[in-house]
């Protein structure tokens, strides 16, 4: 059958049309990220806690907030590369960096966090003042900090935080915790001790007015100004960035350390392609060629190739697969290559018979007869007639392995390097996001993998009738 | 063919499973160097357990010494340590098979014992009982339903099996369990999370049962939902199939009732595949099986599996695999005579 009229066939069946624009949306998707995203994104970020350090813990998605009647507090991060504001000084300058936010949540941000990158400075070591000012028009210094000084023999310019960025949590600081119990009983009038700020945390006071005993959420507009000062006209400051955390974050929420599921839902589109769409084509490729060779030459290869089938075909897989990826240590490639040692066998039993049939039919004899290569009649003749039906195996080859690997790395022998969404349901699993019902961990990543394997499913159902023209006629 | 032939061809199918698994096992295990490293810690574990019996009797160090370095030569010898691991295949593979496997790394028994064994048989009745339930649930469901759909082909409720038979291809079991724990436990806290006894458990024999039977209804829901569909779609095209022959028409005709026809006719004729199509789904059933267990923490071999890659304990790993392929092949054997019960041809 000529290639185009699979392709036509396959788009007359609903299932086939579905099954198409499905497949088409997970290339588009993988696409996506692998032109954005760094190859080592498992190991760099992934696997990294200090890059979600900023993240809030086992955050709920944005729009969950729809379903409640209390508005929760949305993550924000803030980034600031140029000052708002220079102001002149006699022997110095001053940049003033200031983060706007309308605040309208019920309830305090989970922490503020404030980090800076690239120092550059000459004479004197800049000085750091963050102010906190809120829409009553209160404020409050609640941080300062100075950029520590040239160390012996270190020559100007002096380089700091290009490396590593300074990163301070706010609201666990010791000096900002005294500075909003001043604040507390001084603009606000409420007398509270440093150790129950300590323990409660100072969001709950930042955000909110004392109003009849107890603290009210104060909605509106809050401001925190970031002054630098300078002492050299060549000082300069990199890139600033404040952290209002949320609980609620992103489309699909956050995991327990605080990674952002829906980068590690999407790394998983091009993985699980690539898992299925790998091992289904190396399987037939073996399994046909296999299939090919026992059915066509028979004798003893024929015999040698059917027991030894017979045999790996029923082998229950997935102890054996738990047991080589066990000891072989988590690879992918590794899982690849046994699920392609484990499953060719089922394709060359029935390749094998369907040689035998077409092998005595009377136009492959007429070749034979014209003189035609061996290699020629199966390449030619005998192959071309088998073809859908082996598109269509192939097909049905890779949701398995999809769910395969997806099974090994729930039992936690996935390939750590490569973040796959077997991997984030482990992850849920074993941190017991199941019994505190942190869905939003637990579902999409699974409906993921039940959608990829389901596409695989429909394409092959909307090919039947190409391949099994009996059913074409019943239809 | 007579009975016994077909049965020595089938099982030496199954007896080649076997062996292969086994010769995968321990060639994998030689080939890392995991065997030397499982038996070196057989040798030092008995070398301690001497050593403190020795103490009693032997009072000079110098001489305990000796006769203790004496006795982990022979052990070394016994162990085959002191050849190369191909040379040892013979020994590994009697080792295996006998699940002379020394101790887990921290697993131990109910009773307190760490032989790698013991662990193993104690957990095997619980993966018994869960996967026979479920498969015989998932069988009596499965029959039921497709024989009716078979009857009405096309209509609704046909498509919809048809459908979600397609689409239970593509539906993990372990995600399945997770999701019935999310809203069966945690949401609706109607049933256990996991486990098989509660805590405490009741102290009567009836109340142990009905605890066990408590804790193990969703583990079986599961293990019933991920293989219903298909099972309910193959003894439908089975049923159908067969009700197309002509001597199904030809009963008809006869004016038989249709509920002999059906019952004397189409599925007596069709019960061989229906049985054929059970034994395929098999390896199917034990791998759900190893995974819903350790989402129900079902103390079976499965949940023994997970644990046993948590703890890196590879004896328990090793075992496991060995005993699953038993298992498989034993039932596999047993569904084969099952099949030549039922198909008259092979018997006759």
């Amino acid at each position: 059958m000529l290639r185009r009229s699979v392709v036509k066939e396959l788009l007359k069946t609903g299932s086939g049309r579905v099954g198409s624009i499905f497949f088409l949306v997970l290339i588009g998707i993988s696409i996506y990220v692998v032109a954005t995203y760094p190859l080592d994104f498992g190991v760099r970020s992934w696997r990294n806690p200090a890059v979600w350090a900023d993240y809030p813990k086992a955050a709920p998605p944005v729009w969950t907030n729809l379903l409640s009647n209390l508005r929760s507090a949305e993550h924000q991060v803030l980034d600031k590369s140029q000052p708002t504001q220079i102001l002149m000084g006699e022997t110095s300058r001053t940049n003033v960096y200031e983060f706007r936010t309308n605040f309208l949540s019920d309830e305090p941000p989970t922490l503020i966090s404030f980090t800076l990158a690239g120092v550059t400075f000459y004479e004197r070591s800049p000085l750091l003042n963050i102010r906190f000012i809120r829409p009553d028009q209160n404020q409050l210094l609640l941080y300062s900090f100075v950029v520590p000084g040239p160390t012996a023999g270190e020559q100007a310019p002096i380089k700091r935080y290009y490396e590593t960025p300074l990163r301070v949590a706010l609201s666990n600081e010791r000096s900002a915790i005294s500075a909003v119990a001043d604040f507390s009983r001084s603009s606000l009038g409420v007398d509270v001790d440093t150790a129950q700020l300590t323990r409660e945390g100072i969001l709950k006071i930042l955000f909110s007015s004392p109003e009849a005993g107890h603290f009210r959420i104060l909605k509106g507009v809050y401001a925190v100004q970031v002054a630098v000062e300078l002492y050299d006209s060549r000082d300069s400051v990199g890139s600033l960035r404040l952290v209002l955390g949320g609980s609620t974050f992103g489309v699909l929420g956050t995991d327990s350390i605080g990674r952002d599921l829906a980068v590690g839902i999407l790394f998983g589109f091009p993985v699980a392609l690539f898992i299925g769409l790998v091992t289904s084509t190396l399987t037939t490729l073996v399994g046909a060629f296999a299939g090919i060779v026992s059915g066509y030459f028979g004798g003893k290869t024929d015999t040698l190739i059917q027991r030894v089938s017979d045999i790996l075909n029923n082998i229950p897989l997935l102890p054996i697969l738990i047991f080589l990826a066990f000891i072989f240590g988590q690879n992918l490639f590794v899982i690849i290559f046994v699920l392609i040692a484990f499953s060719w066998p089922g394709l060359t039993v029935i390749m094998r018979s369907m040689v035998l049939q077409i092998k005595s039919e009377q136009f492959v004899e007429a070749a034979r007869v014209l003189g035609a290569s061996r290699m020629k009649i199966v390449v030619q003749h005998i192959f071309p007639q088998t073809a859908p039906y082996v598109l269509a195996q192939m097909i049905f080859l890779a949701p398995a392995a999809i769910l395969a690997e997806a099974a090994l790395s729930f039992l936690g022998l996935g390939d750590p390097s490569i973040p796959t969404w077997g991997q984030i349901l482990e992850s849920g699993f074993r941190s017991g996001a199941v019994y505190v019902g942190f869905w939003w961990w637990i579902i999409p990543p699974g409906l993921l993998i039940i959608f990829t394997a389901m596409t695989f499913v429909l394409i092959a159902l909307g090919l039947e009738p190409a391949v099994n023209p009996r059913l074409r006629r019943l239809r | 063919m007579g009975v016994a032939r077909v049965l020595t061809v089938r099982g030496a199918t199954l007896f080649g499973v076997l062996v292969a698994v086994l010769l995968i096992l321990v060639v994998t295990l030689g080939a890392t160097g995991v065997s030397d490293r499982l038996l070196n810690a057989q040798v030092s574990e008995t070398l301690r357990e001497q050593r403190q019996s020795l103490a009693q009797t032997i009072r000079d160090p110098d001489q305990l010494e000796k006769v203790l370095e004496s006795k982990k030569q022979e052990l070394l010898q016994f162990y085959g340590l002191d050849r190369p691991w191909y040379q040892r295949l013979p020994d590994a593979i009697i080792r295996v098979f006998t699940l002379d496997l020394g101790s887990a790394r921290t697993l131990r028994t109910v009773g307190g014992s760490s032989k790698v064994s013991e662990l193993i048989f104690e957990r095997l009745p619980n993966t018994i009982i869960l996967v026979t339930t479920a498969l015989a649930i998932t069988a009596i469901i499965g029959l039921w339903v497709g024989v009716r759909l078979a009857v009405k082909v096309g209509s609704r409720l046909d498509r919809a099996v048809s459908y979600l038979s397609a689409a239970s291809n593509a539906l993990p079991s372990w995600w399945t369990g997770i999701i019935f724990i999310l809203i069966f436990s945690v949401q609706l806290h109607l049933l256990p999370i996991g486990g098989i006894f509660s805590a405490p458990s009741p102290s009567d024999i009836f109340g142990k049962v009905l605890d066990v039977v408590w804790h193990a209804i969703l583990p079986i829901l599961t293990l019933v939902a991920i293989s219903v569909g298909g099972w309910t779609y193959s003894v439908r095209t089975m049923v159908l199939n067969t009700a197309q022959e002509e001597f199904v028409t030809a009963a008809r005709a006869k004016g038989l009732p249709e509920s002999i026809v059906m019952r004397r006719h189409i599925l007596r004729v069709a019960a061989p595949p229906i049985a054929t199509s059970l034994i395929l789904g098999l390896a199917g059933s034990l791998g759900g099986a190893i995974l819903t267990e350790t989402v129900f923490n079902w103390p079976g071999m499965g949940r023994l599996f997970y644990e046993g890659i948590l703890s890196f304990d590879e004896a328990v790993v090793v075992g496991l695999t060995f005993m699953f392929t038993v298992i498989y092949v034993v039932a596999r054997f047993l569904l084969e005579v099952l099949y030549i019960v039922l198909d008259p041809r092979v018997r006759y």
